[in-house]
């Protein structure tokens, strides 16, 4: 794979346009997953996620290394995320705020929650966690990087990343057990 | 928020086998984990559509294989120089090298980095552009200080300043009217000004420290 991505990049500079559009179908449902769990909001994670493809296209030449690829992807993507965050209206409601699931009191009320309440109430535990955490916990175990593929997207040294992934985890945990207790 | 078991996080970061945890920590282990694949749902939607649109009514990206990389490759590629010079050329040669060092040190103009300040290069690539300079929090954002050139005509503008070592807020300013983010700087900041733009971020090192 990241051979063929250098290959296609190298297709896209030599003028073959058209080629770009396999690097989309490549990264595109990991780009928008990525996208979606950091803003918490589909219409936006599409906005950021077609921007940065579109940035990406236009800076191509400048990708210094196309067989890390997916790191530079996930990085311009990373970066239109947060300047989404970052302008978004106060009076939006955060997804954190939404109202929760009425919750079951059994025991193994995890077990017996549907699917679709599971990931309302995991959806929420996240969007309540700092963008930092969120996006460190999100690349880890969701797109499935290693700490190192994660220090090329953030730009954060591997133990300040690890410190993130970690707190994200307790909080998500905490959050977790309260809804379920 | 309680700090979880380190042997919970080993586990979560596949330094431990799970099997090993204890029984409540097994829980925990496979909540998070759980949690983790439900995220893992990918939406339902594309906008490959919309991309391609959109990049259809660009220019082609530039090749890597411009003229400033060329021109990169041509410094960084070694080569073997041979000089035959005769001895009193040699002489003749060293003592014209002896002056003109002489006269660089009594007149150079480029500014040198103190300790705590370093050397900063901008790039940019304006084809058409007929000046840009660049504005940030080290000059007040004023225009007019620091231009980048673009002698051989090639749309690439470049340039060299010192500035005090630490992180900077910069923009191009582009034929004297159009701020543009650094597409290469990386990192970016929001402008504050509540409209979503984005300045670029510079690290600067103190030029003591460069190797």
């Amino acid at each position: 794979m990241v051979n063929e991505d250098a290959d296609v990049v190298a297709r896209v500079l030599a003028g073959d346009g058209e080629a770009f559009g396999i690097l989309i179908r490549r990264y595109e449902p990991g780009l928008l997953r990525f996208a979606t769990r950091m803003l918490g909001n589909p219409d936006a994670a599409a906005d950021a996620v077609a921007e940065s493809f579109v940035r990406a296209y236009r800076h191509l030449a400048q990708c210094r290394d196309p067989s890390r690829l997916r790191s530079w992807l996930y990085r311009i993507t990373g970066n239109r995320c947060r300047s989404h965050l970052a302008r978004r209206h106060t009076n939006d409601i955060p997804l954190s705020e939404a109202p929760a699931p009425a919750l079951a009191e059994a025991s193994d009320a995890w077990e017996i929650l549907e699917r679709s309440e599971q990931v309302a109430l995991v959806e929420r535990a996240l969007a309540a966690l700092p963008a930092e955490k969120r996006e460190a916990f999100v690349l880890k175990h969701v797109e499935g990087m290693s700490y190192e593929e994660m220090a090329a997207v953030t730009g954060a040294r591997i133990p300040t990343l690890k410190m993130r992934v970690h707190r994200a985890r307790e909080a998500l945990l905490e959050a977790l057990e309260e809804v379920v207790r | 928020m309680s700090p979880i078991d380190p042997r919970l996080q080993e586990a979560l970061d596949a330094e431990r086998d799970p099997g090993e945890l204890p029984a409540d920590l097994r829980e925990a282990y496979a909540r998070l984990m759980s949690a983790a694949e439900l995220l893992q749902t990918t939406p339902r939607l594309s906008v490959a559509t919309r991309i391609m649109t959109e990049i259809g009514r660009l220019p082609a990206p530039v090749h890597s294989d411009g003229p400033m990389r060329r021109i990169i490759r041509w410094f960084g590629r070694p080569r073997a120089v041979t000089l035959r010079l005769r001895p009193a050329w040699t002489l003749a040669l060293a003592v014209g090298l002896g002056a003109m060092l002489l006269l660089s040190f009594q007149q150079d103009s480029t500014p040198t980095p103190g300790a705590s300040e370093g050397i900063a290069n901008f790039i940019g690539h304006f084809p058409g552009a007929t000046s840009v300079e660049v504005v940030g929090s080290f000059n007040n954002w004023s225009r007019g200080a620091i231009h980048l050139n673009d002698d051989d005509h090639d749309g690439i503008w470049h340039g060299a300043v010192v500035l005090p070592a630490g992180a900077h807020e910069y923009m191009f300013v582009v034929d004297g009217e159009r701020w543009v983010p650094d597409p290469l700087a990386g990192r970016y900041v929001d402008d504050g000004f509540g409209a979503g733009q984005e300045n670029s971020l510079l690290f600067v090192r103190p030029a003591a420290a460069q190797p």
